[in-house]
């Protein structure tokens, strides 16, 4: 039984008040390519994090070679050998390859003057290592994706790294670059350099790691030998949250088609198809970066359509800005509230008026009575908790945030809504409460879309749901008959039954 | 803490320099506080009048999170059209419409002026800082060419410039300027949707974008309405100069922004009050009028502003995070 490099215990971690991790554990052998596995939102990349010195831990037990080891900082990481490989590659874009290379790396030892020609030789056995042709002196800008992320991890040997963490590598590499990169990782493991393997897509996981560790909600599930498991095995173990959502999708006679989509292709998307009628929840459902939130960008005027179109009540729509495809009747609930969403600073009553300005106000005046009764019909509607619509809405909570930003669509009465992920993050209470809003749309007759990365999620609130995968819809499913594990399949095997 | 604490302390700010003025204020012969003087209290609000009126839009255009650094060139702008308009144009009109004609004329030019910046910021999407800061030396070129970079002088005679300069350097008149578009630009930012619109866009853009805001548009008229009030300045500025100057207005920019964020306006958009920056003038012109009246030296002056300025923006941040 080979020795392990490092054993982690117990790890917990909150961000604000969701936790992140909950007692997860990971134990990384010498010489070994480890698969870290999980649904969105498992912990995967924060434990990674962690582990690197990137985020601190609020409680956990750590030990390299057998030896209890403190990391609070990536020079901590780096003094034991651990080196990580970001998902966004955390290079410095216009300074040069040599200069990328030995910033910050204890084994380059620099005076107070930059030596350019002594960075380049300490560089250039590790840029050949991972077969990386280019001029040092080259801005990392100039490279492409794949060679920037040769870069990073030529970086990370010349740190001496024995525990190599990759968080998704392959995210935004072609085939090639990966074929590249998976037999730089077999070169990497025949040297005795471990490799934590941070993703979720499965094929990957079976060309290429050694073992497998299931992350959910935050806890470690379980470690499985590549060898000896399966992908039905792992998606059990991904999803294996019980359903614990009462209630379930109303049984309705659907109404006329309201929006048609078809062979839809914007950056992101590739010959998309479906239709959605009124009064039904269609629900979308994929790995981060399979195209959930590129759709709503489509639908709703923020992404250019390359080709085939959409029809809303059979007329087509084509809609170049968000304003436009609201006078459509179009909504959207962004993914990310605080960036895409909410006005921090404004009080939550004028959060929730700002898409229907114009019908509260009389000659471009604001009519203030006008305003609170719009939001005291809507926000009974969401039983929406806040001290005063007058409140700061950066006081409230993330459900009562969510809810600010619904009721601004909701007051805005679109015949089609989007919803990008609206439970993320939020309390269970807050949850239910959105999921009966859903509910009462479409008994009211509106079409609602909603994009969730939880799949009980989908099965308690949807009457049909989607699939995509790189873009691509995999599969449809009616709700009654989908299960769990189906729909991973068709979110990340290639090549699943649709 | 509630916005009404928040305003209350650039007032308790104000209050405290206002004391101390009185505090320190030489005394007349019969006993009596120069500074108290109704005279003096004037002459205050009516050398902050000019800064406060570019200070209004000036609030407006740092709100949606952006800058404007040509308010001074627009000035100097306004203010040699305005002299050249009435000296050097004679048309065949009464007293009345040539006076209204020029003001008119330069206002327009100032606002013109004012929108190209808000169409170049919006359209080119190129940084705020940047645009303007061309404009700003743009358009002292263009004063400069127009003038031959010599000061039209107005006069004191019976013509139309000198009833001009006359009529608009009374206080009422520049202090109820000032007034009228603080009232104006309070009612605009608290009561109306573009004023919504200002902040939101300030605040969170994408989310803007995201919520179907006329971004652009609204830019655009933030830039035009600081082109307005500076153009306007730029006529009292004539009036009470006596002269269209085209090297008027330099560092006025600086100032505006000065009182713009002691008043609590936050540079990165979003937040921040028209009452807040009449305050953050008021702090300003008390402190000058202070310091003068004690015969400190201007140079002296600067010093303590910039001490004040610093002071006055940590204070608020501290208490509003």
């Amino acid at each position: 039984m080979p020795e392990s490099l490092l054993q982690v215990a117990d790890v917990d971690k909150r961000f604000g008040g969701v936790a992140a991790l909950r007692g997860a554990s990971l134990d990384v052998r010498a010489g070994e390519v480890h698969a870290l596995m999980g649904e969105n939102g498992a912990g995967k990349s924060t434990l990674a994090r962690i582990v690197a010195g990137a985020v601190r831990a609020d409680a956990g037990r750590f030990l390299v070679d057998g030896r209890p080891a403190a990391i609070a900082s990536p020079l901590d990481a780096q003094r034991l050998g651990i080196a990580i490989i970001h998902q966004e590659l955390d290079l410095f874009p216009n300074l040069s390859v040599a200069e990328n290379m030995v910033i910050g790396n204890l084994c380059f030892h620099e005076g107070p003057w930059a030596r350019f020609r002594r960075m380049a030789e300490f560089c250039r056995p590790f840029l050949e290592q991972v077969g990386l042709t280019c001029n040092p002196h080259e801005p990392a800008a100039a490279l492409s994706i794949g060679h920037r992320q040769l870069l990073a991890i030529a970086r990370a040997l010349s740190m001496n790294a024995r525990l190599l963490l990759m968080d998704e590598p392959t995210s935004s590499l072609f085939d090639d670059a990966v074929e590249r990169l998976f037999g730089l990782i077999r070169g990497l493991r025949s040297r005795g350099v471990s490799v934590v393997y941070v993703s979720h897509k499965m094929d990957e996981i079976f060309r290429i790691a050694d073992r497998v560790t299931v992350l959910r909600d935050g806890q470690t599930v379980g470690t499985r030998p590549a060898a000896s498991t399966s992908p039905g095995e792992l998606i059990g173990m991904m999803v294996g949250r019980e359903l614990d959502l009462a209630g379930g999708p109303r049984e309705r006679g659907r109404g006329e088609v309201v929006l048609e989509v078809e062979d839809l292709t914007t950056s992101r998307l590739r010959n998309v198809s479906f239709t959605l009628h009124r009064g039904e929840v269609l629900g979308v459902a994929g790995l981060v970066g399979a195209g959930r939130s590129e759709l709503g960008a489509a639908l709703f005027g923020l992404d250019r359509i390359r080709g085939g179109g959409i029809h809303l009540d059979g007329v087509a729509l084509a809609p170049r800005s968000p304003r436009e495809a609201m006078r459509r009747g179009i909504g959207l609930v962004p993914e990310d509230r605080r960036t895409e969403g909410l006005m921090m600073s404004m009080s939550v009553r004028e959060n929730a008026s700002l898409a229907t300005l114009g019908r509260i106000a009389r000659l471009g005046f604001l009519r203030g009575a006008r305003e609170s009764a719009e939001f005291q019909t809507v926000s009974q509607q969401l039983a929406l908790h806040c001290p005063s619509p007058a409140a700061c809405v950066s006081h409230l909570s993330g459900g009562n945030q969510q809810k600010v930003l619904l009721a601004r669509w909701l007051l805005l009465h679109p015949e089609v809504l989007f919803l990008d992920d609206p439970t993320r993050g939020i309390d269970v209470a807050a949850k239910q409460d959105i999921y009966r809003l859903i509910e009462a749309l479409a008994a009211a007759g509106k079409a609602v879309i909603l994009v969730s990365s939880e799949l009980p999620e989908l099965l308690r609130c949807c009457h049909r749901i989607l699939v995509l995968r790189e873009g691509r819809v995999t599969a449809i499913y009616d709700a009654a008959e989908a299960t769990q594990e189906a729909i991973m399949a068709s979110a990340t095997v290639a090549g699943a039954p649709t | 803490m509630p916005p009404i604490l928040r305003r209350a302390q650039s007032f308790a700010a104000l209050l405290a320099i206002f004391l101390l003025a009185i505090i320190i204020s030489p005394v007349a012969a019969d006993g009596s506080r120069i500074f108290l003087e109704l005279g003096n209290l004037t002459d205050i609000l009516r050398q902050i009048s000019l800064i406060g009126m570019i200070s209004l839009a000036m609030t407006f255009v740092i709100l949606t999170g952006g800058i404007d650094l040509s308010v001074g060139s627009i000035l100097a702008l306004s203010t040699a059209l305005t002299a050249m308009f009435l000296t050097r144009w004679w048309p065949t009109a009464s007293y009345g419409s040539h006076i209204a004609l020029a003001i008119a004329a330069a206002v327009a030019v100032s606002t013109l002026a004012g929108a190209l910046n808000g169409v170049a910021i919006a359209t080119l999407r190129v940084q705020p800082f940047i645009v303007t800061l061309a404009s700003m030396i743009g358009l002292r070129g263009l004063a400069k060419w127009l003038t031959n970079n010599e000061n039209i002088d107005i006069g004191f005679g019976r013509d139309v410039a000198a009833r001009f300069a006359a009529l608009f350097r009374e206080k009422a008149i520049v202090i109820g300027a000032f007034a009228g578009a603080a009232a104006v630009f309070w009612t605009l930012l608290e009561r109306t949707v573009f004023g919504r619109q200002v902040r939101a866009i300030g605040d969170n853009e994408k989310a803007a974008e995201y919520t179907g805001l006329p971004i652009r548009r609204t830019k655009v008229w933030v830039y035009s309405l600081t082109g307005l009030l500076s153009g306007v300045a730029g006529v009292l500025y004539a009036a009470e100069n006596h002269q269209g100057n085209p090297n008027a207005g330099v560092a006025y920019e600086l100032d505006a922004i000065a009182a713009v964020v002691i008043g609590g306006t936050r540079l990165a958009g979003g937040k921040g009050s028209i009452s807040g920056t009449i305050v953050g003038t008021l702090i300003m012109g008390v402190l000058t009028n202070m310091l003068r009246l004690n015969d400190v030296d201007s140079n002296v002056e600067m010093m303590i502003k910039a001490v004040i300025i610093v002071l006055a923006v940590a204070v608020q941040r501290e208490k509003n995070a």
